[in-house]
């Protein structure tokens, strides 16, 4: 548990009016409101229409508009298959396998049918039972193969019909192990992946029922579509909050190998999947961080991103190589230390990031890239004298808020380092001076306005270094310049306790009754 | 308190009587209720009792109000030392009980009832919900899902009301995962309910508006009420990120959204009241889209243009309407937030921009009834409002920002048609000067509002207009207007430009208006004359390149006679009597000018006058704070210019003075101190009688009493031990000082204050004088150090050893403590010295005890001495800790005990005189780099000893610090051998 605790707020000195978090690095806040970023979404819970090895009917037209008509057939169609199956379960004469298979094969086809796939007849007729009694050990794969199927596209429902698949856990997961044919276990794998994928509550009972040890194994081999079934699903078991999931996989023997190796060598696809596991290890364990920094994944990682045109791809690799950074400071002291090829390699592929058109690729890259610059002096000067900062002094004035945000983040801890004995962080003169000059303030005045406190704090803070420490008492007459004292002012009376006191502070010292009078 | 028939008439008596109009029954209630409110279970009795349907109406009302503020002030009470007395605590089964009371008991209560305990539940969800509170939410959610059932609008409200206030920190408390986690917990619970209850609601309100007649008002009335209810709740829940669930479901949201905006609902709107609750509901909304457009503006896209031609035409026709003020502003911040955001296309087109300054900006920014009447009713307010940034919310100042806003992407447009609504603006006033005067007003607040904003007096800027000749054909017109009295708003608008653009006007050009400011000092309208004032100050501190004041004492001096008749008069006039203006003008003109004696003359006896006037009621601190300035700065310049002045000074002033100190101003007692302590300064020694008086009352303990007095009488008292040290020394006066450093060092709540006390006597007086007294005093030090050793107390007592090492000598400081008691110098150096010393905060401090410590082991002979290395090893290890490590890494947050003593009973502050302070003294001036000094001493005393410190260092010392002491020694090139 003490490793695993994600990552705490570091208290700021009692003394600064305004606080250095700008010289710090930042995790993403492990608890979120919002919606999980559609990517993942997507796929948090996936419908299996064509079999994983192949087989099964492929929609023969691209028909996937269901009329109500035809959504009323398909509900009759699945009730009566269910009852199908019923008797086929009961009748225990002759070909009573072939006829179970043909049962099973009928409903798993009508549930594969359209993207919208008639579970709720299928729940109602009483599916659930049936079905885990056709996962019985010993059973044929045909049958196993066609009952998990069902299963994967029944927990591919809206929640309370994922939850319906509880009876069935235990033996999807038993036919995970290395006595299953691989097509059975990647199928149960993809059911159980749909399962997890549903939220906490069920993440936690798979998880309570072993089925991570098993899942982890099947990353082991070199079998394309296995792991890549197994990665998704194992992405969405270790999902959290709670850290001890991901801690548990990166000590499965081989585990760490093989996502190195899927990394290196693996088609997009699979490296796609595989860097969803990374990222989820990174975002909530800091014992997995420990063991990736340590590794070669960085490296792996920069390979990919400078390769790779891919967005599926760019875009989980990019928050692992964030997740990275910001969790473990050995990423940037021992990994991406200045001079490195490797880290010029970085500031490479997210500068690439940063031109890229896609929203959350800047978003993130410059994410990274704040926490890079939260690093050593050598880190500042790095980015400072790269391709970025350009980049950055553009997105500034107009990208949208949230951008900004993150390339305010970059830019401030561009000019400071942590702070001295008075609270306060050190001033990198140069590099303030410059990035002033190049019309950076004005950025930083528009963040103060905006309606998010976080972004007003960066705000202020940053004013704070242009008003102590632009040469010749140049800041104050910037600041006025932007209509900065306009902008302060606002936090007069703001709720916020420590804004307002930030922005009076400044106000007071910097533009206060005596401002201008020389006693 | 048992609840019993006899507490329920206790309490319904006591609550009847607060009611009382007569003074004496109803103190009589309060008393006998707040000394009830000290026993356990009183809350739990209160609260009974308005639930007591027997109980008049009124009764359980009042006891409503009470209960509120008994939990206010009870629930957790506050631990901050200046927030005033502390309260015994609501016990926890007494809380237990009114959390399982409250929810059901406010929902069955009348509204007005309602509204208190619902402000009640809310002081209880601030400190314990969700957390401590578990069963709050889903007990509202459940009551409000039985309410809505039978469209219970009353109870549907209250619920309402009670979320939106338990979730309002939401909207200004940092992220951190303990606030998403609360705010993960609302939502997963109150998300789905609360779009349940506004959809269900707005489709009442399409019902009922569809219906003949449009509805009757009393119908719509709660409903509107909590659609609003709702739109604020999301505000809340919105405001930290975009919630899964809202996104899921904003086009549902956004709808209903829209249709407030857009749809006029008769019946309801053709009252003051109805039309209020409408606009409160449409003000909410453009909050929320506000809200969304900036911070979601990627997944609010789509409702974008929409919403704005709907805000754009509510606006058309809010902006012609004079009231309506929160819907006109909330409007406008909603575009002002398009007009900056990555979607400012949408004011591109054609026509577009002027257009909006024409229906919209300018209507709001022209004058309305309503800020004629503030001008004239209450001219502070107006004053804050108009020139000092508190608009924030006024049409006239958001209008403005949109403006501003939308020339962030299309200056020269904005700047084009702006140019040309002023020229029209002024050309209309031009046709008819009497009946358009609100036109040039508004050229002028317009120009005003839209120059770059510059604190201090520096340059402002505008691209509207030439500054310049906007100046003469516009401003120098009404400045020259030989009636004060007429236009008055349209006075105080050129007076206001006049002071914004004071850096920009040429001097020949300002000077030349100089007596016309002088003369508008007494117009009749107090927003005019203080804005002359403020004008005049303004102007005084107006600099040129290279920081020289542009107007020198030549320049005013031959106008100051009148200039300062004028100011005085102006005081004069109703409501002007405590006019912060004026005064702080005053000031500056004492500061600029030359003090002959022509002007100290009437000066000192106008502020005299004044501040005998104020002693009796002292109401506006910051007249009063520049009127004490005005005086030191009088007796300062005048006095600098003609020592023999101080007689005259001390002849006016001492009467003031002695009536402050005999009626115990409390207020001004700060002021008087630092005013004596100016005036004993100036003088030459011997001290006259009168100020020996002032000693007599400096000395009675009742003065240091108040913690607000002491660091002016320190000062004053260092005044005196400076001026007049043979006096102090005489009829036993040094033992009263000494008696008050006794008092105050006894008691946690104000040893700091003593050790003030000891450290100027120690710091002034020759050692013949206080050595006397050194066993005195260290006897009250030990003493103290046995009976309560707090962290603050054992670092002053450092402090002061230090101090008085450096003064008076290691020999002196180790003897004098010995005496006392064998050996206790090295007792108290291991057990107080050692440990406290790497605790020093404070530059001044941090040196002082660096170099006594190091002077200590360098000097010493009890250390010196071989048997003592131990201890000597153990210092130098603090001391390198103290001078090599930032005070984060050294000091821990001490917890201190909480003063109470020092909280009751009074409000005044120590507020310190500018024109009559001095200096915080570094006492160690030829010491400039205590670490320096450490090693350099060190190289010296080592030398003598080959050998000996490099071992004590070896085992005595940290391995961090001989590292850090090592480095000193190669940044100083100093050597230990």
């Amino acid at each position: 548990m003490a490793d695993d605790s994600p990552a705490s707020h570091r208290r700021d000195p009692i003394k600064s009016s305004v606080g250095n978090v700008a010289a710090q690095r930042r995790r993403q806040n492990a608890v979120t409101v919002g919606k999980e970023r559609r990517e993942s979404l997507v796929r948090a819970k996936r419908l299996c229409r064509v079999g994983p090895s192949g087989d099964g009917d492929v929609p023969g037209e691209e028909n996937d508009m269901v009329t109500d008509e035809e959504g009323f057939l398909l509900d009759a169609q699945t009730s009566s298959a269910v009852e199908d199956l019923k008797s086929a379960i009961a009748y225990q004469g002759k070909g009573a396998m072939q006829k179970r298979v043909n049962a099973l094969r009928e409903l798993r086809r009508l549930l594969s049918k359209s993207e919208f796939p008639p579970v709720e007849a299928a729940l109602k007729a009483g599916a659930i039972p049936l079905l885990v009694q056709c996962l019985s050990f010993g059973s044929p794969d045909e049958q196993l193969l066609e009952a998990a199927w069902c299963l994967t596209n029944i927990a591919a429902g809206k929640p309370e019909e994922t939850k319906a698949l509880l009876p069935a856990l235990p033996l999807l997961i038993a036919h995970l192990g290395e006595k299953s044919s691989l097509p059975v276990a990647e199928q149960c794998a993809w059911a159980l992946g749909n399962v997890a994928g549903e939220g906490e509550e069920l993440r936690n009972v798979l998880l309570s029922q072993g089925a991570l040890p098993p899942l982890a194994r099947m990353m082991l081999p070199n079998k394309g579509s296995t792991v890549r079934t197994a990665a998704w699903a194992l992405s969405n078991l270790i999902k959290g909050p709670d850290p001890k999931a991901a801690t548990e996989l990166i000590k499965v023997d081989g585990l760490l190998d093989a996502i190195l190796r899927h990394l290196r060598k693996s088609d997009e696809e699979l490296a796609t999947e595989v860097a969803w596991v990374v990222v989820y290890l990174s975002a909530l364990s800091n014992f997995a961080t420990g063991v990736l920094v340590k590794s070669d994944a960085i490296l792996l990682l920069v390979e990919r991103l400078a390769t790779s045109n891919s967005l599926q791809l760019l875009i989980p690799v990019l928050r692992s190589l964030g997740n990275l950074v910001a969790g473990d400071s050995h990423t940037t002291s021992t990994v991406l230390i200045p001079g490195h090829e490797i880290t010029d390699g970085v500031i490479k592929v997210l500068v690439k990031c940063l031109k890229s058109d896609h929203r959350i690729l800047k978003k993130e890259a410059s994410w990274v890239l704040s926490n890079i610059a939260a690093g050593s002096i050598e880190h500042k000067q790095l980015i400072y004298s790269s391709e970025a900062v350009p980049l950055l002094l553009r997105l500034l004035s107009t990208a949208p808020f949230d951008i900004r945000k993150e390339v305010a983040y970059v830019l401030g801890n561009l000019c400071v380092t942590p702070s001295g004995g008075d609270g306060k962080p050190n001033l990198i003169e140069e590099h303030l001076v410059s990035l002033v000059q190049r019309g950076c303030l004005s950025g930083f005045i528009d963040l103060v306005r905006s309606a998010d406190i976080e972004a007003a704090r960066l705000g202020l803070q940053f004013m704070e270094l242009v008003l102590r420490g632009m040469p010749n008492g140049d800041g104050p007459k910037l600041v006025e310049q932007e209509d900065g004292i306009d902008a302060v002012e606002r936090y007069q009376f703001h709720e916020n306790e420590d804004l307002r006191n930030m922005a009076n502070g400044l106000v007071d010292k910097y533009f206060g009754e005596n401002y201008g009078i020389d006693e | 308190m048992e609840w019993n028939p006899e507490t329920l008439q206790f309490l319904s008596q006591c609550f009847l009587h607060t009611l009382s109009p007569q003074p004496e029954p109803r103190r009589a209630a309060e008393s006998s209720l707040s000394e009830a409110a000290d026993r356990p279970n009183y809350g739990l009795a209160v609260l009974r009792l308005v639930a007591e349907p027997s109980v008049d109406e009124q009764i359980r009302q009042a006891a409503a109000v009470n209960f509120k503020n008994h939990l206010r002030t009870r629930w957790v009470p506050s631990n901050d030392l200046n927030a005033g007395p502390t309260f015994s605590p609501i016990l926890d089964p007494e809380k237990d009980q009114i959390k399982t009371l409250i929810v059901s008991l406010m929902l069955s209560s009348s509204p007005r009832i309602q509204s208190q305990l619902s402000e009640a539940l809310a002081v209880i969800g601030k400190h314990d919900f969700p957390k401590s509170w578990p069963t709050l939410l889903p007990e509202l959610i459940s009551n409000l899902q039985k309410a809505a059932q039978s469209s219970d609008y009353a109870s549907i409200n209250g619920i309402l009301g009670t979320a939106n206030s338990i979730f309002k920190k939401f909207r200004y408390q940092y992220k951190t995962n303990d606030l998403l986690l609360d705010l993960k917990y609302c939502l997963d619970n109150f998300a789905a309910p609360l779009l349940d209850i506004f959809l269900k609601t707005a489709s009442l309100i399409d019902s009922t508006a569809s219906s003949p007649g449009g509805g009757s008002p009393a119908t719509l009335q709660p409903l509107f009420e909590s659609q609003r209810l709702c739109c604020r709740i999301f505000y809340s829940l919105n405001f930290q990120e975009l919630p899964e669930f809202f996104e899921d479901h904003m086009k549902e949201w956004m709808s209903e959204f829209r249709k407030y905006l857009t749809t006029n609902y008769p019946s309801l709107e053709s009252s003051g009241d109805g039309l209020a609750l409408v606009d409160q509901l449409r003000a909410a909304v453009c909050e929320n889209i506000s809200l969304y457009m900036e911070k979601n503006e990627e997944e609010f896209q789509g409702y974008l243009n929409d919403f704005a031609s709907a805000v754009w035409s509510l606006l058309t026709n809010v902006s012609q309407s004079s009231s309506r003020d929160k819907l006109a502003v909330t409007a406008m911040k909603f575009l002002t937030t398009v007009s900056t955001s990555v979607h400012h296309t949408l004011f591109a087109s054609e026509g577009v921009i002027p257009q909006i300054c024409q229906s919209i900006v300018i209507p709001n920014v022209r004058l309305r009834d309503e800020d004629e009447e503030l001008f004239e009713m209450n001219y502070i307010e107006f004053i804050r409002r108009d020139m000092e940034g508190s608009d924030l919310d006024t049409r006239r100042r958001i209008a403005c920002e949109l403006l501003k806003g939308i020339a962030t992407n299309y200056k020269k447009q904005v700047t084009d048609i702006v140019s040309l609504q002023i020229q029209n603006l002024l050309s209309s006033f031009a046709t008819n000067p009497s009946a358009n005067w609100k036109d040039k007003d508004c050229a002028i607040y317009l120009v005003v509002s839209l120059a770059t904003k510059k604190a201090g007096g520096t340059l402002v800027s505008t691209d509207l207009v030439d500054v310049q000749s906007f100046f003469l054909s516009v401003i120098v017109p009404e400045l020259q207007s030989q009636d004060v009295n007429g236009f008055p708003m349209l006075k105080a608008g050129a007076l206001k430009f006049f002071t914004t653009f004071r850096g920009l006007i040429q001097k020949p050009v300002a000077f030349q208006l100089f007596p016309d400011l002088v003369r508008f000092l007494g117009a009749e309208s107090n927003v005019v004359h203080s804005y002359a004032a403020s004008c005049i100050e303004k102007l005084l501190l107006v600099k040129d390149e290279g920081g020289k004041a542009r107007y020198t004492s030549a320049d005013i001096t031959p106008c100051v006679p009148v200039l300062m008749n004028n100011l005085f008069n102006s005081l004069k006039f109703p409501e002007s009597e405590e006019n912060q203006y004026i005064m702080k003008c005053i000031l500056r003109v004492l500061a600029v000018a030359d003090i002959s004696s022509e002007i100290a003359g009437p000066c000192i006896a106008g502020l005299t006058s004044i501040l005998n006037e104020v002693c009796k009621n002292p109401r506006n601190p910051i007249f009063n704070h520049y009127l004490f300035e005005s005086v030191a700065i009088l007796i300062r310049r005048a006095c600098e210019r003609d020592a023999s002045l101080i007689s005259a000074f001390e002849g006016s002033l001492f009467p003031s003075l002695q009536t402050i100190l005999a009626n115990d101003v409390t207020e001004f007692l700060p002021y008087a101190f630092q005013l004596l302590a100016q005036l004993v300064e100036l003088n030459k020694p011997p001290i006259s009688p009168s100020y020996m008086q002032i000693f007599v009352l400096l000395l009675s303990p009742d003065s240091w009493r108040r913690s607000s007095n002491v660091p002016a009488l320190v000062r004053l008292l260092q005044a005196f031990l400076q001026k007049a040290p043979n006096e102090v020394n005489q009829e036993g006066r040094l033992n009263q000082v000494l008696g008050i450093f006794n008092m105050l060092v006894s008691s946690a709540s104000s040893d700091e204050q003593g050790f003030y006390v000891l450290n100027t006597v120690i710091e002034n007086l020759e050692y013949g004088v206080i050595s006397p007294y050194m066993g005195n005093i260290w006897n009250v030090l030990f003493m103290r150090l046995q009976n309560n050793r707090t962290v603050k107390f054992q670092k002053s007592l450092v402090i002061f050893m230090s101090l008085f090492l450096i003064k008076h000598g290691a020999t002196n400081l180790v003897d004098t403590m010995n005496a006392v008691q064998d050996n206790i110098f090295l007792v108290i150096l291991e057990q107080f010295w050692i440990p406290n010393l790497k605790l020093i905060t404070g530059a001044i401090e941090l040196k002082l005890t660096a170099v006594a410590s190091t002077r200590l082991i360098c000097e010493s002979p009890v250390l010196l001495d071989p048997a003592a290395a131990r201890l000597w090893g153990k210092m130098l290890d603090s001391i390198v800790t103290l001078l090599s490590r930032p005070e984060q890494d050294r000091v821990e947050e001490e917890p201190e005990m909480p003063d109470i003593a020092e909280n009751v009973g009074y409000t005044a502050t120590f507020v310190k005189l500018y024109n009559a302070g001095k200096r915080e003294e570094d006492p160690l001036t030829d010491v400039k780099d205590p670490k320096q000094f450490l090693v350099a001493s060190l190289a010296k005393l080592s030398a003598l000893t080959p050998g000996r410190y490099p071992q004590i260092i070896n085992e005595n010392l940290e391995p961090a610090n001989q590292a850090a002491l090592l480095q000193l020694c190669g940044i100083y090139n100093c050597q230990i051998v």
